[in-house]
């Protein structure tokens, strides 16, 4: 009985104890440490409500709605401009003048091989329902300037483009009203680019993947792979500390991070751990290898552009005065003109698989 | 009481039925190397069930057997269906010009290719396919001899354009799905001739090669004995390598459907992909059959001529 | 599938099975494979030569590169003919790692390669020698077989 009881009793004072410790554990609110940078609203969106409208509509009108978003959806082949070329005034190319670049969409990445046999990897970026939405004049044009860079004193316009159609009846009615004054398929990322005057698009043309030509060279900016928060080993490289041989607790260390004395201090940007990737990024003098225009899809050669397979990129006329294009399509490939180009572009030195076997000759023979 | 029992039994009969049928499923549409051996070897059990299948779609049954390379990387982060496209009719635009014939681990071949380093000549490279990887235009094999006493490997991408001949001289599988052991083999074991001409095909399928092979003595390039070889003859370790093998083992892998369903590309994806590339490769394999005959015929009446 | 250890004791081969160095750096073990007196010997007598330098910047041997080999208690050079670990498409890798020994002027010391030699040497050698330094294409001349 007396045990009966002990053990009764020890069952109160452990459940009073739980209890009591239940009561106490207070889970703390733990802050962001860095909090994320402030956006600014881009100034030509119209401030985001998130409001569904009710439509009251009948089901047979909705049926017919989701048919004409379907035909919208999807195509690869270019839809046939509705424009007028004339009406894009034809400007000729001259020094300094800046033409648009174009939304791409990473798609894979490759190998193609060259004429003399090397195999190189390439990486396929899909330009998908690209066109223009807006032209915003350089007067009325005035991005966030940072302090950090330099401005020149040229002032540009500006081109707002849209990508990859969407189905008008999930997005907002202010959002629509963006794509309805220019009279084009709701998209869904928009990017700006800044131009000079004479490469001014009318809104509503239809920019492919024949806008820039093969064996040309451009800037790719993407945001790159997130990879979370990484130690200094795999974010910068470091080489780390043995496995054995005494050390203890130091094996993906970085070390030491600065000097007594006077410098007692950690030195401003002193390589340390931290949040890795997920960073805009632009990989400069890239060529172009070979161009799809049924599926518009350009091959560059290179197998670092940054991001992730089927993520957006942001492509550009380089800026490395090496490379820099003398006689691009200019302000853009004539849209109406598309059919007349073959379905495959290359550059001379790449090998298309529909050719004979690369046989080498020597060279007293060739 | 009998009544409820009976019942419970059904049912936890069907269950298993239905866990049979879940377990073969993935092993007949698997594009897994590793389940391709398995599905040679009770060829004769799985015969009735095959057929079926077979029945439906003539040729796709065995298309992933034979095109290996044109189903894509299952990881989802590197798939999308423009680039899949693309790569499928490059790879068809090559096999236009080069005529790739079917083969598979253990087959031998003979690549002939231009070297930029030996202009003007012939080279000519023959052995036993030890390995096949990678997928799309990324595809590659190794072929293995010994050539003046000494093993040579040479690794080869599938759609070169610097080859300009694949011949598959002998088409046979093995028991394994890679024979890299054929390095710590006895090198009679993995000598061919380089003159060897093409062997007739005999039978419809392909016949399975099961020859057990001796592996050298210690040391090896890889511990052989963790790996389920079948094709040979008897693995000599010491009983701590024995005892580490066996904790090494990963017996349940081959009922943990996930991971079969993580490696493997869905049935009807594939069905997809090969309903795609069906008519162009039928017409390559059209051509293939006629070029092959012709060159038979050929070789008969040059032997008769010989003979005479 | 397993035999008893007993039998491995008695199988099991008398050399040295500490894991097999994927490349070639200082004190590899290499195998001569041309005709050359001391070569021939050392390989005999079961003491293959070790590595003791190789002449290129980062330490580690690849095809077509030269090194300096310890070899019967002498020290002589050879070029890298052949090697073990994986390699570029089209380029053979080979089941040991081959040595050919040279003089000074790029002369090999034998007269006759008995193992087959990549392609891809004739290109390395014929980049490596210059009009005035040491004339390592001699080396191809006395290959019997290219792969």
């Amino acid at each position: 009985m007396t045990s009966i009881l002990k053990t009764f009793n020890g069952y109160q004072l452990f459940s009073k104890h739980l209890k009591q410790s239940l009561d106490m554990i207070a889970v703390p609110v733990r802050g962001r440490q860095n909090p994320p940078p402030r956006k600014r609203h881009p100034e030509w969106l119209p401030k985001p409500t998130h409001v569904r409208y009710n439509e009251d509509l009948t089901p047979e009108n909705k049926e017919f709605l989701s048919e004409v978003a379907s035909l919208n959806k999807g195509l690869h082949e270019m839809p046939k401009s509705p424009l007028n070329t004339e009406l894009i005034q034809p400007a000729k190319w001259t020094q300094g003048s800046k033409r648009t670049g174009l939304i791409g969409k990473k798609i894979g990445v490759y190998p193609l091989w060259l004429k003399n046999g090397k195999k190189v990897l390439t990486t396929l970026i899909q330009i998908i329902d690209n066109e223009v939405v807006k032209y915003i004049p350089p007067e009325k044009f005035n991005p966030v300037k940072h302090s950090k860079h330099l401005h020149p004193k040229i002032k540009n316009g500006c081109l707002v483009l849209g990508a990859v159609n969407i189905d008008p009846q999930l997005i907002t009615k202010e959002y629509y009203g963006i794509f309805n004054s220019a009279g084009v398929t709701p998209k869904k990322t928009l990017m700006r680019f800044t131009v000079t005057p004479n490469a001014a698009l009318q809104s509503g043309t239809p920019l492919c993947a024949a806008h820039f030509k093969p064996g040309e060279f451009i800037d790719i900016r993407g945001k790159t792979i997130d990879r979370g928060f990484q130690g200094v080993m795999k974010r910068w490289g470091f080489k780390g500390m043995p496995a054995s041989h005494g050390v203890t607790k130091t094996h993906r260390r970085p070390g030491n991070i600065g000097s007594g004395g006077k410098k007692a201090r950690v030195m401003p940007g002193t390589k340390l751990p931290g949040h890795m990737g997920n960073r805009w990024r632009i990989l400069k003098g890239v060529k172009i290898l070979r161009i799809n225009t049924k599926y518009n899809v350009i091959w560059v050669l290179a197998q670092n552009v940054p991001g992730e397979v089927n993520t957006m990129c942001y492509l550009y006329d380089t800026i490395l005065p090496t490379k820099k294009n003398t006689s691009p399509h200019f302000p853009t490939y004539p849209p109406n003109d598309i059919n007349a180009l073959p379905e495959e572009l290359y550059t001379d030195d790449v090998h298309p698989f529909t050719e004979p076997n690369i046989e080498y000759q020597s060279e007293q023979e060739s | 009481m009998t009544m409820v029992s009976r019942l419970w039994c059904q049912k936890t009969w069907q269950n298993l039925a239905l866990a049979k049928v879940l377990g073969k499923e993935p092993k007949t549409f698997s594009t897994l190397v590793q389940l391709k051996t398995d599905e040679a070897i009770d060829d004769n059990d799985s015969q009735a069930q095959t057929n079926d299948e077979l029945i439906k779609s003539p040729s796709l049954g065995n298309y992933r057997l034979v095109y290996p390379e044109f189903l894509p990387d299952p990881n989802p982060l590197f798939r999308n269906g423009i680039r899949e496209k693309l790569e499928r009719m490059d790879m068809l635009n090559r096999r236009s010009v080069l005529s790739i014939p079917e083969f598979y681990v253990g087959s031998i071949l003979a690549v002939t290719y231009s070297d930029p380093h030996a202009v003007g000549k012939i080279n000519k490279f023959v052995g036993i396919c030890i390995l096949r990887e990678g997928c799309g235009l990324r595809s590659s094999f190794l072929l293995r001899n010994v050539v003046n006493g000494e093993g040579v490997e040479v690794h080869y991408d599938l759609y070169d354009p610097a080859i300009q001949k694949i011949d598959c001289l002998r088409l046979e599988k093995r028991l394994d799905d890679e024979l890299l052991y054929l390095r710590d083999a006895p090198l009679e074991y993995s000598t061919f001739p380089f003159d060897m001409e093409i062997e007739a095909k005999i039978s419809e399928s392909i016949p399975v090669n099961d020859i057990k092979i001796p592996l050298n003595p210690l040391p090896w390039s890889q511990r052989w004995e963790r790996y389920n070889l079948k094709g040979v003859k008897e693995i000599v370790v010491n009983e701590r390598r024995q005892k580490k093998a066996a904790a090494l083992a990963k017996p349940w892998e081959k009922y943990d459907l996930m991971k079969t369903y993580r490696e493997t590309i869905p049935e009807e994806e594939q069905n997809e992909i090969f309903s795609d590339v069906y008519t162009k490769l039928n017409e390559l394999e059209i051509q293939k059959n006629i070029l092959k005959r012709k060159y038979m015929l050929q070789r008969q009446k040059s032997s008769k001529t010989r003979t005479l | 599938m397993f035999v008893p250890g007993t039998l491995f004791n008695v199988v099991s081969r008398s050399v040295s099975t500490s894991t097999v160095c994927n490349q070639i750096i200082k004190l590899t073990r290499l195998r001569v494979v041309d005709n050359s007196e001391i070569g021939k010997a050392a390989m005999m007598e079961g003491k293959p030569p070790r590595c003791i330098h190789v002449y290129s910047k980062t330490g580690v041997g690849y095809i077509g590169d030269r090194v300096l080999v310890a070899i019967k208690g002498e020290k002589k050079k050879g070029i890298l003919v052949g090697l073990k670990q994986r390699q570029n498409a089209k380029v053979p890798r080979f089941d040991s790692n081959n040595v050919v020994l040279i003089d000074d002027s790029g002369t090999p010391l034998g007269t006759r390669i008995h193992v087959p030699i990549p392609h891809i040497l004739r290109t390395i050698m014929r980049k490596n020698t210059h009009s005035k330094g040491a004339d390592y294409t001699k080396l191809l001349a006395i290959a019997t077989k290219f792969v």
